[in-house]
């Protein structure tokens, strides 16, 4: 199925769905011991990935501030600068994936998608590191975090195409016309 | 067999509002990025850890301790000021040390008023507001089936869930207002105006003062 046809608004409603994978994807993630204590796997980004198929750059967007608001407020870390490196690299993150999903057509996979959205995220916070925390000496530690990038940006991305393949209920919500993917009860419709 | 650890009971929550606390948090931060005694910032730190502990949060020290280790290591690789000691071809400088640890410091010290000063609860206006009211109705239900998620039937397990709480086109469970989370005073009692009070307001009388 090329998902990239169906570019609908989508209900707020299921955006705030999507935020909540997000948050329950970072939960996870938070569970799973790290070889390193700066060592994101980035598993929060697999509903924005699944979501670039059928939600309009506008509403990912969104999905990204809820997303990182979310993550700040059950965190507590708003406002520090975790937030402010978690802002960034979503961010960045997510323009690199629209921008591939959406220029690279049927020559960049899901896969390929997470790798470079994964990379970019990975990028801009090695930058913010250097610039506001460790200073110029610190971009020794690029290669390792790029390699780490690499590594989970695969991670994520293959997940993601094994569940875009197998899951009954991405495909309903993908391939449903917006104005039936809403919930009638919630106060945020189409 | 192992003991499943109990969340901390979140006491700074029982006597101020969400609101108070994130308004006291912001003049604490500014307050604590204008303080340049190195001694008074340390100290600051360890008070904000107690308060994030009161919260209820669990401070991960090893990972707090690698932080300000690391960030004033590589600042050890650029000189600055009076040699203290010289190990091997690395001179250990009086400037980049303090700097090191002023930053370090910094750091972790914004973590933590961020760890006691943002509730999960606190409200934030406007449509992106009600929107986190609606996420955090559907993250408490995915989280409630969480136990149903089998690694043998990954996708297939997961995808019950998603139908559960969000069937595509179907009637979803009735979707009420965003329950309130945590153990939240609604108003702020006198103990905890004191409390917020003396923080922000010590925070910024030592920067005024150092």
């Amino acid at each position: 199925m090329d998902s990239r046809q169906h570019r609908h608004e989508v209900p707020l409603e299921l955006i705030a769905f999507f935020g909540a994978l997000c948050l329950f994807f970072s939960t996870l993630e938070y569970l799973i011991p790290k070889p390193v204590p700066f060592f994101r796997l980035g598993l929060a980004n697999l509903p924005i990935l699944l979501a670039l198929s059928f939600m309009p750059p506008r509403q990912i967007l969104l999905l990204v501030l809820l997303k990182v608001i979310g993550q700040g407020l059950v965190g507590g870390t708003l406002a520090s600068y975790v937030f402010l490196f978690s802002a960034a690299g979503s961010f960045m993150s997510a323009l690199v994936m629209l921008a591939a999903h959406h220029l690279g057509g049927r020559a960049i996979s899901i896969v390929g998608v997470s790798l470079l959205g994964s990379l970019a995220s990975n990028v801009v916070q090695i930058t913010l590191s250097v610039t506001f925390i460790f200073g110029q000496s610190s971009w020794i530690i690029a290669p390792p975090f790029l390699a780490i990038g690499v590594a989970s940006g695969l991670v994520v991305g293959l997940f993601g195409r094994r569940f875009q393949e197998r899951s009954r209920w991405y495909a309903a919500i993908a391939g449903l016309d917006a104005g039936s993917i809403g919930h009638p009860e919630g106060p945020y419709e189409a | 067999m192992r003991r499943r650890r109990t969340k901390p009971p979140n006491r700074l929550a029982r006597i101020a509002s969400a609101e108070h606390l994130f308004l006291a948090g912001v003049v604490t931060i500014v307050a604590f990025l204008f303080q340049g005694d190195l001694r008074v910032r340390i100290a600051q730190v360890f008070a904000f850890a107690l308060l994030a502990t009161l919260a209820g949060k669990r401070i991960r020290w090893g990972y707090f301790v690698v932080m300000v280790s690391s960030i004033t290591a590589f600042h050890l690789f650029a000189p600055l000021g009076r040699i203290l000691l010289e190990i091997g071809p690395l001179a250990i400088t009086e400037g980049a040390l303090r700097q090191g640890l002023q930053k370090g410091f910094a750091i972790v010290g914004l973590v933590f008023i961020s760890l006691f000063a943002v509730q999960s609860n606190l409200r934030l206006p406007g449509t992106v507001g009600g929107l986190l009211g609606r996420l955090f109705f559907y993250f408490e239900r995915v989280l409630d089936a969480r136990g149903s998620v089998r690694a043998k039937a990954l996708v297939a397990s997961i995808d019950q869930i998603l139908f559960d709480v969000y069937p595509p086109g179907g009637t979803p469970e009735q979707a009420a207002p965003s329950p309130p989370r945590g153990e939240q005073a609604a108003r702020t009692s006198f103990g905890g105006a004191a409390l917020l009070i003396v923080v922000a307001g010590g925070c910024v009388v030592l920067a005024i003062l150092f």
